[in-house]
């Protein structure tokens, strides 16, 4: 059985360490996946994957990447492992032109490399190599996160986190964003999406996890959660379990 | 000789609660109200020009002379001080912490340039001399003098503490606290955040006013060098050492750090060569340089500890910036 | 009016603009108003005239003065010398100050506060080993050449000016054209996506503070060579870096040496209207009229 492609054990995590945000998740990602993460507000699925990213500290448990351990990694680091991250608000810099967004991302690889990463990406992007040299602040919403998806793919990750990508987007542009997800997701990256907007994110992934108070809840494959009334449920009203106070 | 001593520990005493009325000020511009005011040497020098002006006899050359009694001179000190915190307030408190620390430090240099270059007005660099003293008929007998000071001063602080801790206390302290705490809330309450600060952006001025014009008394004499730059900075530790947040770390505070400041320069004048003096003295700033940088890093909640604005500061309360 | 008032304040302008592009970059990255910044000017001039003086001791032919100018090649060789130690004295006080006071996660006022103590030790410190008596790097005299316009100036002067358009472009060119300068300007902006993309942020606070601490230390020993050296030359210049580095837009480099001249010209002019002794006084009217006015400055980003 081959490793999976990212895995935590027993994650507990939270910007303050006496206030554990995510408390103690067991997530086993397979190569190749589309996972996508659900939840009520506040269930703590952006601290998990920032957890993961190492932007949120960890307070115990443990993040495997392949085989690696990566809890200690420092995260700048991260995605030199081939752990890429996009978050879900300022996730390109405003102030950089766009070559230079991309630039930048291609520090982490051989000056050799660089170059042919960047004009790949142009290639996939052609929105993107238009104009390379407009402020990366003068895009519209999606021409951005497609900005931030480029930026991430730098580096030819092996798995690929976004938070909430579909996030003040029109339904029109989801759709494109979510198309080249499902695209990226068939070339060979494991893709892991927070998402807010259900119905889309089923519709593309593979398998989904349900994340509430900090814990895994529920985990199925996607097309069959897509009429479940459980998911009406958590997300509307009480859990199965009574919520017990922090 | 024991009587000396107790002359020289009363005087020694009378300075330092000087320096204790400047940190209830600055208390209350930062303790209550968060406002990061680096220019106390101006509202000090204010009250301290202000009432010198008003109660010396005339000078040649020189705006002045009113003659009124030191009461008047105080009050009118401290007044002015905090009609010109008022103003400095009012152009500056919208500014975030570290553009009104900048503000308020251009504004200190600014006033010390003022009274250095102004002399019809201020007496220049030679200063205003002649200021009539509390119990100024005692001054043959050091001893009644400082004590009598001592007394006076005492009562200022004393009275000082307790009008401060029934406005922390009252309806208007309430809002200030709830204003620090939850301002989106105070302003859905229909508190005007702005307001308050700038109120008690001018009573802390008007604080230090009053402590400029009680030093000046004391004294007899001021000139432009006792306002510079290095007199903010020491308000500011004596803050930090003694627990900012808190009137009685303000007062503490300030005994302490004069004393450590006062204690260290006595020192270098006993023991160090008259040639080396000024070397010395070089060295004893580094050492309280030093010093405060260490309680930031070991202590920043002061000896009283403080029970609102640093300690929350210092904390690993994560930032609102762009991060 | 006298037209020299401008070349007087193109040079102090310039040295003003010098140091303010040091403040802009580590007020932009490193988000605080370091009020130590003006110590780097002073232990840069004190550092080079150390160094300086123990080379001309080695051979006194070092001291004579290279072609127009008023020092000899000790001056260059111990400016090499003092870049490197002021950028050591920098990050050796980020080291047991500033960062570990980032580490714990305080606000911007305590690192503020402490920038003030951290002032008031090194300038001190300046005065306990060197005293607080003017101090020059050379002793030989200069005179002003006419370079048209009815205005005069000495070789030295032009050669600060000179150097200082060399630093300023140079400067620009590593922020825009470089992968450190990228990386400064990503972290300027947004630290936490920057180490998401893979940028050393810690490593970039070591270059910014040891860029910043150069130039300063540039600005330094060029206004120790221009006017004379003492304790309290940095701390004097701090108001007009401030207010050059906040009139050009935090994180500007061009507009810290525009705003610079500014200033520069300002002063001069002031001097020339309202007399000498409220030199000091302009740097606070411009400071107070941009934070009222456009607080983001010439170039600046909007909040």
């Amino acid at each position: 059985m081959t490793a999976p492609a990212l895995e935590t054990r027993a994650l507990v995590a939270g910007y303050e360490p006496d206030l554990p945000i995510v408390r103690g998740v067991d997530l086993s990602v397979a190569p190749g996946e589309l996972l996508v993460l659900l939840g009520p507000n506040g269930a703590g699925k952006s601290t998990f994957v920032k957890a993961i990213a190492g932007v949120v500290p960890i307070h115990s448990g443990s993040v495997l990447l392949g085989e690696r351990e990566i809890t200690r990694v420092a995260s700048h680091r991260k995605i030199a492992e081939g752990l890429a991250f996009v978050p879900q608000t300022e996730n390109i810099f405003a102030t950089l032109t766009i070559h230079e967004n991309l630039q930048l991302a291609a520090v982490v690889l051989p000056k050799a490399q660089r170059s042919d990463r960047i004009a790949a990406l142009y290639r996939r992007f052609p929105d993107l190599a238009s104009k390379p040299s407009r402020l990366a602040g003068a895009l519209s919403g999606g021409q951005r996160q497609m900005l931030a998806v480029a930026r991430a793919l730098i580096v030819d990750p092996s798995v690929l986190i976004l938070d909430e990508p579909s996030a003040g987007l029109s339904p029109k542009i989801v759709g494109e964003v979510f198309s080249m997800l499902k695209e990226i997701n068939a070339g060979g990256v494991t893709v892991i999406l927070v998402e807010q907007n259900v119905k889309a994110a089923l519709a593309i992934a593979s398998r989904a996890v349900i994340l509430v108070e900090g814990q895994i809840r529920h985990e199925g494959e996607a097309s069959s959660l897509l009429g479940d009334p459980l998911i009406a449920k958590l997300y509307l009203g009480t859990t199965k379990q009574a919520s017990e106070a922090p | 000789m024991s009587l000396d001593l107790i002359a020289y520990a009363a005087f020694f005493l009378t300075m330092a609660l000087t320096y204790a009325i400047m940190c209830l000020g600055l208390n209350v511009q930062w303790g209550q109200t968060g406002l990061f005011n680096v220019g106390i040497a101006a509202f000090v020098a204010i009250g301290a020009y202000v009432s010198a002006l008003l109660t010396t006899p005339d000078a040649p050359g020189r705006f002045g002379g009113f003659d009124m009694p030191i009461a008047i001179g105080w009050l009118g000190g401290a007044l002015f001080a905090g009609l010109a915190a008022w103003l400095v307030g009012a152009l500056t408190i919208r500014l975030r912490s570290d553009y009104l620390a900048i503000a308020t430090f251009g504004v200190a240099v600014t006033v010390q340039l003022c009274v250095l270059n102004l002399q019809p007005l201020t007496g220049g660099a030679f200063g205003i001399g002649f200021i009539p003293r509390p119990f100024g008929s005692l001054a043959a007998d050091p001893l009644a003098f400082s004590l009598s000071n001592l007394a006076l001063m005492a009562a200022v602080v004393l009275a000082l503490y307790l009008a401060l801790q029934h406005l922390a206390k009252s309806p208007w302290g309430r809002v200030l606290r709830a204003i620090r705490e939850d301002e989106s809330a105070a302003q859905a309450l229909g508190k005007r955040p702005i307001r308050f600060r700038l109120q008690a952006f001018t009573i802390g001025g008007a604080i230090m006013g009053l402590a400029g014009a009680a030093q000046g008394h004391f004294i007899g004499f001021i000139a432009p060098d006792n306002y510079l730059p290095i007199l903010t900075f020491q308000v500011w530790a004596m803050l930090i050492v003694g627990g900012s947040g808190n009137n009685r770390g303000a007062i503490l505070g300030a005994v302490l750090v004069w004393g450590l400041w006062a204690l260290s320069a006595a020192a270098v004048s006993a023991f160090v060569p008259p040639e080396q003096q000024a070397r010395a003295a070089s060295l004893q700033i580094v050492m309280i340089g030093i010093g405060l940088c260490l309680i930031l890093l070991l202590r920043p909640r002061g000896i009283l500890g403080a029970s609102n604005a640093l300690a929350s500061l210092t904390g690993k309360r994560k930032q609102t910036s762009r991060e | 009016m006298n037209p020299q008032f401008l070349m007087d304040g193109l040079v102090a302008g310039a040295m003003i603009g010098l140091g303010a592009i040091g403040v802009t970059l580590t007020y932009s990255i490193l988000r605080f108003a370091n009020f130590a910044h003006g110590e780097m000017l002073s232990w840069g001039a004190y550092l080079a005239l150390a160094v300086s003086g123990g080379l001309g001791l080695l051979s006194t032919s070092l001291t004579k003065p290279i072609g127009p100018f008023s020092f000899g090649w000790s001056l260059p060789l111990a400016a090499v010398v003092a870049i490197l130690l002021t950028g050591l004295l920098a990050l050796a006080v980020d080291a047991v100050l500033f960062g570990r006071l980032r580490a714990r996660g305080g606000a911007i006022i305590i690192l503020v506060m402490a920038s003030f103590g951290a002032s008031l030790a090194l300038r001190s410190l300046l005065e306990f080993i060197f005293t607080s008596k003017p101090a020059y790097y050379t002793k030989a005299l200069q005179i002003a050449v006419k370079i048209g316009g009815g205005l005069r100036a000495t070789p030295d002067q032009l050669l600060s000016l000179g150097l200082s358009l060399v630093a300023v472009v140079a400067i620009h060119l590593l922020m825009t054209r470089t992968d450190i300068g990228r990386s400064m300007r990503a972290v300027s902006e947004n630290p936490a996506l920057a180490g998401i993309a893979g940028v050393d942020v810690r490593r970039v606070i070591r270059v910014v503070w040891f860029v910043g601490a150069a130039l300063a230390c540039i600005a330094g020993i060029m206004t120790g060579l221009l006017v004379q050296i003492r304790p309290y030359l940095g701390h004097d210049l701090l108001l007009p870096l401030f207010a050059a580095a906040i009139l050009g837009g935090i994180g500007s480099v061009p507009g810290a040496m525009i705003a610079g001249l500014i200033v520069g010209l300002s002063e001069a002019a002031a001097v020339q209207i309202v007399g000498a002794e409220w030199r000091a006084a302009v740097s606070f009217v411009i400071l107070v009229a941009v934070l009222l006015l456009r607080p983001r400055g010439l170039f600046g980003r909007a909040a």
